[in-house]
């Protein structure tokens, strides 16, 4: 009996052993033939959501084409509309004058100056995009707006993000792409909170009144950076523009009695930044939804002030 | 049993050769490995540290572990004797959430803790429901065991993170494949083919996954940078418990909620086991009870999330006709084990989700299909239809309209949570109210 079971484990170890060596083998073919990431060079990993990462590449593939072909590539993106006008994303490309040079949803913009073009809301696009590209915080010029899907007759909100290419021929132009009805990244908050930290370090107190502007690019959305101090008093309050309410800050409390304020000041006492995720309700959902506050504390007047905001978090599937 | 052995591969009490233990155990570590993803969410969403998430994870899996050999073994109180193993239990995670952002880690623990003893205290109560199990209600727990694994089983096959992310053509075709291959060689393949194919479809899902996407090769290469052995350490997080009455009333409902479950599970267990029983012997799932609320109650105690007992581990034990309880303590041991080598761990928790997906889709298969095939044994009446269907109307509904019952009363909010609970009350409840009359009529012949 004992033998017999020998010899069943045997076989069967002969078994795994064949498989194992089967793995190892398609294992060492990968590694010789390499396979090696074509987006290595660019970092993608703040991102959570497959679609921003698709966004990003997709501009970044554009611009690498334009980047060796130059000005001849936008013959091709021309004659290649279809690929670059997709119900994701859609490609177009200016420069830095904002004179629109190819699009690929809107033929009828290309050869206009789109400079002073805003959206409903009095956003100045072309500026914001500009801006966003000299932004060393902003690594992938993202701006968000309200625009409009070709053919259809109401706004929609749109996230783009950018790449500035020189040309062979030594043209400067910017490559960006966008998507409609975009997913609430964490990064889209980190970037609007570290963009007005830089600007407060800069400017001082005039920033505030900048920071506060609903056409600024540190409101988008339901996203909006406030600030406050230390005593919990508003410089820029989170719901309301140009209106401060009562709101004791280190008091909030999310759904789960979490205190989300008070628990990201005591990381402050440690850090620069801190992010501090927290329940709320959403009556259409039976689960809570989760969101993130991200703040960073600086210093304004002699005085330490709080810059903040609170995005969306990935639900689960 | 020597009729029954030749039905399986391996009966529930015969112990496999060495070599087929080993490699079957691991068949099935492949399942649990998956659940590991919850204490990484949980610790991801606290924003703990990595010693932190380290540490719940392999206490995490030590209470799974542990819970698993418990459940296979056959105690007078304790163990059901069945293959079927403990793995992070979803239907805590909300809650074990809420208690962690109130009060910490000490009041998840003491949370876990009360949810385990309520399970226990379910335990006692199962056996008495003897009278409220007929088979058919019997046979829809079942299907609906694997019907509560559709969402879980869907959203990785297509490989998705996140609700309304992008799904990738590559992801559909690797879980086909990989589903493919699995059902495959189930069907036409024999013997060691049959008996692991799920293992060979995985391993084939994840090769081609891994020539195909470089984002699957680069998760690999992070397995590189962990270490071979480790011994979880107790941080400051896990040296205290704490209990919260406010939290008692939501910590009833999911215990109670999770126990349903788990006797759904354990069901199926000894359907598949034991498919000569007439009638559920409820002491085997008594015992089971115990052990899963055991197992719940070890999990607060040592710093891990909340154990329960594992559909797709039943479901493949179905698929495989492999369902020696020696498996399940295998299983338990090398799980156990496993929480001290981190890299071992990290290679297996890189599984790509649409292979992932295909192996629950499959094991799933066979537990809605048993459960259908047991409920249908019995001759067929008006009063059944009823029973049946109106607990699937009101069951399902919960997971195809869940913004319908956000809006709904409290009341109902607290009963209508998931398929397999609320189909499960709502049948045994008409079951009752639909048979009234008989229960005279029974009363009368015996007064004649």
């Amino acid at each position: 009996m004992k033998r017999g079971h020998l010899e069943v484990f045997m076989h069967n170890l002969k078994n795994v052993i064949s498989i194992l060596n089967s793995v190892l083998l398609i294992c060492l073919l990968i590694f010789s033939t390499g396979c090696r990431d074509k987006y290595s060079d660019i970092d993608l990993s703040m991102y959570q959501y497959r679609d921003t990462k698709n966004l990003v590449k997709f501009v970044y593939d554009s611009s690498l084409l334009v980047k060796k072909d130059g000005m001849k590539s936008i013959e091709y993106f021309k004659a290649h509309r279809d690929l670059y006008n997709t119900t994701d994303h859609y490609l177009y490309i200016y420069d830095m004058n904002g004179v629109n040079l190819f699009h690929a949803g809107l033929p009828e913009f290309e050869g206009k100056d789109l400079s002073e073009i805003t959206d409903k809301s009095g956003k100045k696009i072309t500026r914001l995009v500009l801006e966003a590209l000299n932004n060393p915080t902003n690594p992938h010029a993202w701006v968000h707006y309200s625009w409009w899907e070709p053919g259809k007759f109401f706004p929609v909100p749109k996230s783009s993000c950018h790449f500035k290419v020189k040309t062979p021929e030594g043209h400067d132009l910017y490559i960006g792409g966008g998507m409609n009805y975009p997913h609430e990244e964490r990064e889209f908050i980190r970037i609007a909170v570290d963009s007005a930290v830089a600007l407060i370090n800069e400017k001082g107190s005039e920033s505030v009144s900048e920071i506060d502007d609903p056409t600024s690019q540190f409101n988008f959305r339901d996203i909006r950076v406030f600030i406050f101090d230390s005593s919990g008093e508003f410089l820029i309050f989170p719901v309301l523009h140009e209106l401060s309410a009562e709101l004791e800050v280190l008091d909030c409390i999310d759904e789960v009695g979490h205190k989300p304020f008070r628990n990201a000041l005591k990381k402050l006492e440690q850090s620069d930044f801190a992010w501090e995720i927290f329940m709320a309700r959403n009556r259409y959902k039976r689960q809570l939804v989760k969101k993130s506050l991200y703040i960073r504390k600086t210093v304004l007047d002699g005085k330490t002030i709080y810059v903040s905001a609170v995005t969306d978090l990935p639900q689960p599937p | 049993m020597p009729s029954c052995a030749k039905k399986y591969e391996y009966s529930v009490n015969e112990i496999p050769p060495p070599g087929h233990l080993i490699v079957l155990s691991i068949q099935h570590i492949m399942l649990m490995v998956m659940s590991l993803g919850l204490p990484i969410i949980f610790a991801n969403q606290l924003n703990a540290s990595p010693e932190f998430t380290s540490a719940l994870i392999a206490f995490s899996m030590i209470s799974a572990g542990l819970g698993s050999i418990v459940q296979a073994v056959r105690f007078r109180y304790l163990g059901s004797g069945y293959l079927c193993p403990n793995l992070c239990g979803p239907s805590y995670f909300s809650l074990s959430l809420s208690a962690a952002w109130t009060g910490g880690l000490p009041l998840m623990r003491g949370l876990t803790m009360v949810a385990g003893i309520i399970e226990m205290a379910m335990a006692p109560v199962i056996k008495k429901l003897e009278k409220v199990f007929p088979n058919y209600i019997v046979g829809m727990v079942v299907a609906l065991v694997g019907v509560s694994v559709i969402t879980s089983s869907v959203t990785s096959f297509f490989g998705l993170s996140f609700e309304g992310d992008a799904i990738r053509n590559i992801d559909i075709l690797i879980g086909f494949f990989s589903l493919m291959v699995m059902v495959l060689s189930n069907v036409w393949g024999k013997g060691f083919i049959k008996m692991y194919c799920l293992l060979i479809g995985m391993i084939a899902g994840w090769v081609l996954a891994v020539i195909l996407v470089p984002d699957y090769w680069n998760d690999l290469m992070i397995v590189k940078s962990s270490h071979w052995f480790a011994i979880p350490s107790y941080g400051p997080g896990f040296l205290n418990i704490k209990f919260d009455l406010k939290m008692v009333l939501p910590v009833l409902v999911v215990g109670i909620s999770g126990s349903l479950k788990s006797f759904g599970n354990l069901l199926a267990a000894q359907k598949i086991s034991e498919p000569e029983l007439k009638e559920p012997d409820f002491t085997p799932l008594r015992n089971g009870l115990m052990a899963d609320g055991l197992s719940t109650f070890l999990a607060g105690l040592l710093g891990g999330m909340a154990v329960d007992t594992s559909s797709s581990n039943v479901g493949l034990a179905a698929a495989t006709k492999v369902l020696s309880r020696w498996i399940c303590i295998v299983a338990g041991i090398i799980f156990t084990v496993l929480a001290f080598f981190p890299k071992l761990l990290m290679a297996l928790s890189v599984m790509p989700k649409p292979v992932l997906g295909s192996s629950i889709i499959f094991s799933g298969c066979f537990m809605i299909c048993t459960g259908f095939l047991e409920m249908f044994t019995e001759q067929w009446d008006p009063r059944k239809t009823f029973v049946i269907g109106i607990a699937l109307f009101f069951g399902l509904s919960t997971g195809f309209l869940p913004s319908l019952y956000a809006r709904a009363p409290q009341f109902v909010q607290a009963f209508f949570t998931d398929p397999l609970p609320t189909s499960t009350i709502v049948a045994v409840v008409l079951h009752q109210i639909i048979n009234f009359d008989q229960w005279f009529k029974k009363e009368e012949m015996k007064g004649d």
